[in-house]
């Protein structure tokens, strides 16, 4: 079962020295068990736009699709056995100190459906 | 580059639909799949967010709640990450996932350095 690992922290993460190694060293452990699918940082959210297409017409707004204290800042696809495994890499993120990890499941589409 | 496209649509609206709806909204899906092909590097559909779980860790205490991180008037339904060679690029896509016509998609574009 994959679930992907959202993390949420403010972007304004002054003081935290080390925590971009922290992050490589989380990435290694991830990457040797075996249970990395995918994952990316984002770019800060000032940089985020949201289009909407209503009636033919597309919509173009700066800015992400909820203002919210804390930003979305990176994401990881994980495999695990469980809802707990999965929820136990989620702590083991660094920024899951400061901020707030989401963990979603992911659906299972048949192969055929992915096209 | 890569860029993240969020789909943001409203879950107790698709909870509403009919297998046959929804089979039809699966097709808009791979069809919009098929044709940016060579334009995607992933994606993926979540369940629904009353399946979704918060983690955080504070003194070294970790608190894990149901729910995801904020309440929405629409929910995070899935995403693609496109590859593409400008943000106009990646809007011009967004705008033919069939999400963008009922609810909104969020552009985001990935770091550079990219850890996966």
């Amino acid at each position: 079962m994959q679930y992907v690992l959202l993390i949420y922290d403010t972007e304004d993460a002054g003081g935290r020295e080390g925590l971009m190694q922290e992050y490589f060293a989380y990435t290694d452990d991830l990457e040797a068990s075996g249970k990395l699918v995918s994952s990316a940082p984002l770019e800060p959210s000032g940089t985020a736009r949201s289009v909407r297409v209503r009636d033919g017409e597309t919509s173009l707004t700066d800015g992400p699709y909820a203002e919210t204290k804390e930003q979305l800042g990176g994401y990881y696809v994980v495999d695990a056995d469980t809802a707990e495994e999965a929820a136990e890499w989620a702590a083991k993120i660094p920024s899951a100190r400061f901020g707030t990890i989401e963990v979603r499941a992911i659906m299972q589409i048949p192969a055929e459906a992915r096209a | 580059m890569k860029v993240l496209a969020l789909i943001w649509s409203d879950e107790t609206g698709w909870e509403k639909l009919s297998q046959e709806e929804r089979e039809d909204w699966y097709s808009q899906y791979r069809a919009f799949a098929a044709a940016a092909d060579s334009k995607l590097a992933g994606g993926d559909e979540l369940a629904p967010t009353r399946a979704a779980t918060t983690v955080r860790v504070r003194e070294g205490e970790t608190t894990v709640t149901d729910g995801p991180f904020a309440e929405t008037r629409e929910q995070l339904g899935g995403y693609f990450v496109l590859d593409v060679d400008s943000l106009e690029e990646a809007a011009e896509l967004a705008a033919k996932i069939p999400g963008a016509r009922h609810g909104a998609v969020e552009l985001r574009p990935a770091a550079e350095e990219d850890a996966a």
